[in-house]
C-alpha cells in the first residue's frame, strides 16, 4: 500500500499548516490588541499633560498656554497631533520652576507622556508589520479592526534646569 | 509593585551586568517594592536574599569571550516555575538577545516585559541566523531600555525600535564615604607632589595606558613627589617594565580590586585619569570617580564628554595626546581651586546617576509597560514616585 504514505504525509502537512495559521492568527490578534491598549494609555497621558498645563496656566502663565492646553484637550482626532505639538512648544517657551508643585506636575506628566509615546510607537510598528505579512493579508486576519495608527508628535520631554536632578 | 528581574550571567563571577542588576534590585527594594532576581548560580554560593538560583551556569565561548550561562529544558522549567510563583506585575530582563535565562523568560512571559540592553553588540550570532526568531523575541518586549547612547543607537538602527536611554547608576554614598588608603593621597603643593590614578586593564590598547605613562614620565622629571596609583588585572612586571627604573618606586600597583577597594582607591588620588582611546560606550568609571569626589581628567571621547557635561564636571584633553594630558595634569595639580570647582560641578552631575534617581526612572518605564498592556494609567504615587 504505497499510497498510504501520501495520505500520512498530506495529513501531517495539513496539521502543521493549521497549527501555523492558528498561531499566526493569535499573534496578529495579540499584537493588535496590545497596540490598541497602548493607544488608550497614550490618550490618557495626553489628557493628563494638557490638564496639568491648564492648571498651571490658570495660575501663572496666562492666556496663550491656557489656550494651547484647551485646544489640545478638545482637538478632533485629525488635528490632535498638531495641537499637542503646539502645547509642547508653549511649554518649552515658559520658564518652569522645579520647586513649584504645579510645574513639577507638568514636567512629570511630560516625561511619562514621552515614555508612553515611545512604547506606543514600538507596539504599533510591531502590529503593523505583523498585519502586513502576505499570508496575513491573504487570509484577511485581523479584519474588523482598524490598522493601528502611529501618533506622530515631537518628543514632549521638557528640559529641567541643570542644577536640579531630573528625578 | 511586584518586580521580577532576570540576569543572564552567573552571580559567581563579577561583571558589569551582574553589578547593575544587584544595585537596581537593592534600590527598588529600598523604594518599597517587592523584587525577585533570577540568575544562574552554583547551589552552594552565597547569594543575597532576593536572588533565586536557576542552577549552575555552563561556560560557553561567546562573542570573543567566555560567558557563563544557563540554557536548556531544565532552565526553562525553572524559569516557568519562578514566573508562576512570583506572579509579577512586570518582568525586567537584561540582555534578552543572548542565549540565556533572559531569552527563556521573555518567551515564557505573559504580562508586560521590560528589556535592558547593555552592550552595543547588535545581536548574538546564533540569533542572527534566524531573523524570524529574533522578531518573535523582540515583539514580546513591551518597553526597551538602553544604558548608553551607543546601545540606543544600535536599537534604533539595527533592531527597528526605539529605546529609552537610562544610564547605569552609581551608588554615590558608597564612593563618597569610602576611606582613602593609608598615607594617600598625600601632599600636593605648587610644582611638587600630587597623585594620579588609573583603573583598568593597562595592557589593553583602547584603555590608553601608554598615553598616561608618557605624560607621567614627562611630568615626573620636573615634579618631585608625583605618584601614580594603578589598579586592575595584569602582571606587575608588565606594568613596571614600562617605566624607567628611577620612577618605578613612584608607581604603586594594587592589582585587581574589589568594589569596596575600588572606592577607596578612587578616594586616594588627586586626579583620576581616563586616557581611553575609544570603544567606551558610557564611562561608568568616570561617574564612580565623580561620586568619590575626585577630579577627573579624561580623553575627549563622545561618551566621556556626555558624562562630564561637555567639560564642566571634569577636564577633557585631546584623545591619545600625551602632551595635552601632561599640560592638563600639571595645571590642575597646581590649582586646588580649579579642582574644587570641577568637583563641585561633578557632584551635581553625579546626582543624576545616583541609584535611587535612576531606579525611579526605571520605575516610570515599568509603569509605561504595564499601562501599555492594561490601557489604564498608573498614578505617580503607586509607582512610588511621590
Amino acid at each position: 500500500m504505497p499510497h498510504m504514505w501520501w495520505v500520512v504525509a498530506a495529513s501531517v502537512l495539513v496539521g502543521v499548516l493549521a497549527a501555523y495559521l492558528i498561531w499566526t492568527a493569535g499573534r496578529v490578534e495579540r499584537l493588535q490588541g496590545r497596540a490598541e491598549l497602548a493607544a488608550r494609555a497614550l490618550d490618557a497621558h495626553l489628557l493628563r499633560r494638557a490638564a496639568a498645563a491648564a492648571v498651571l496656566a490658570e495660575r501663572c502663565f496666562g492666556v496663550e498656554l491656557y489656550a494651547a492646553a484647551r485646544i489640545a484637550l478638545d482637538a478632533p482626532p485629525q488635528e490632535r497631533e498638531a495641537a499637542e505639538n503646539d502645547l509642547t512648544r508653549q511649554l518649552r517657551s515658559v520658564r518652569l520652576d522645579p520647586a513649584d508643585p504645579d510645574c513639577t506636575a507638568v514636567i512629570a506628566a511630560s516625561r511619562r507622556l514621552a515614555l508612553s509615546r515611545q512604547v506606543h510607537t514600538d507596539l504599533v510598528r510591531d502590529a503593523r508589520s505583523a498585519r502586513s505579512r502576505p499570508l496575513v493579508r491573504l487570509l484577511r486576519m485581523g479584519r474588523g479592526r482598524e490598522w493601528p495608527r502611529y501618533f506622530d508628535i515631537d518628543d514632549p520631554t521638557l528640559v529641567v534646569p541643570a542644577d536640579v536632578p531630573a528625578g | 509593585m511586584r518586580i521580577g528581574i532576570v540576569c543572564p550571567y552567573s552571580f559567581d563571577v563579577p561583571g558589569g551586568v551582574q553589578n547593575h542588576v544587584m544595585d537596581l534590585a537593592e534600590a527598588l527594594i529600598t523604594l518599597g517594592h517587592e523584587v525577585s532576581v533570577l540568575a544562574p548560580a552554583d547551589e552552594d554560593s552565597p547569594l543575597p536574599a532576593y536572588v533565586v538560583s536557576a542552577g549552575r551556569a555552563v561556560p560557553l565561548p561567546y562573542n570573543g569571550s567566555v560567558a557563563r550561562i544557563a540554557f536548556g529544558p531544565v532552565s526553562t522549567a525553572r524559569v516557568r516555575r519562578w514566573l508562576t510563583n512570583g506572579d509579577f506585575d512586570v518582568l525586567h530582563v537584561h540582555e534578552p538577545l543572548t542565549l540565556s535565562l533572559s531569552l527563556l523568560a521573555v518567551l515564557s512571559a505573559r504580562g508586560p516585559v521590560v528589556a535592558t540592553f547593555h552592550t552595543a553588540m547588535t545581536r548574538s550570532r546564533v540569533l542572527a541566523a534566524a531573523q524570524g526568531v529574533l522578531q518573535i523575541v523582540l515583539e514580546r518586549i513591551t518597553a526597551r531600555i538602553a544604558v548608553s547612547a551607543l546601545a540606543r543607537k544600535v536599537q534604533v538602527e539595527h533592531m527597528d525600535g526605539g529605546a529609552v536611554e537610562i544610564p547605569n547608576g552609581v551608588a554615590v554614598a558608597k564612593f563618597a564615604d569610602a576611606e582613602p588608603l593609608p598615607d594617600w593621597p598625600g601632599e600636593c603643593g605648587p610644582g611638587t607632589g600630587g597623585t594620579l590614578g588609573f583603573l583598568g586593564r593597562f595592557t589593553e590598547a583602547r584603555k590608553g595606558f601608554p598615553v598616561l605613562r608618557d605624560a607621567f614620565v614627562a611630568l615626573a622629571a620636573t615634579r618631585p613627589g608625583l605618584r601614580l596609583l594603578v589598579a586592575g588585572p595584569g602582571d606587575p612586571d608588565d606594568l613596571y617594565d614600562q617605566f624607567p627604573a628611577a620612577l618605578r618606586e613612584r608607581v604603586t600597583f594594587l592589582g585587581l580590586v574589589t568594589e569596596a577597594d575600588k572606592a577607596r582607591m578612587l578616594r586616594s588620588v588627586h586626579l583620576y585619569v581616563a586616557p581611553n582611546t575609544g570603544g567606551e560606550s558610557f564611562g561608568m568609571i568616570l561617574t564612580e570617580a565623580l561620586a568619590a569626589g575626585t577630579t577627573v581628567v579624561a580623553s575627549d571621547l563622545d561618551a566621556f564628554r556626555r558624562v562630564l557635561d561637555g567639560g564642566r564636571a571634569g577636564r577633557l584633553f585631546p584623545t591619545g595626546d600625551p602632551v595635552g594630558l601632561r599640560d592638563a595634569l600639571s595645571e590642575l595639580l597646581d590649582d586646588p581651586a580649579g579642582r574644587a570647582t570641577l568637583s563641585a560641578c561633578g557632584d551635581q552631575v553625579v546626582a543624576n546617576f545616583d541609584w535611587p534617581v535612576v531606579a525611579r526612572r526605571v520605575l516610570e518605564v515599568y509603569a509605561a509597560a504595564i499601562e501599555a498592556t492594561d490601557g489604564r494609567v498608573i498614578d505617580q504615587e503607586w509607582v512610588g514616585l511621590g
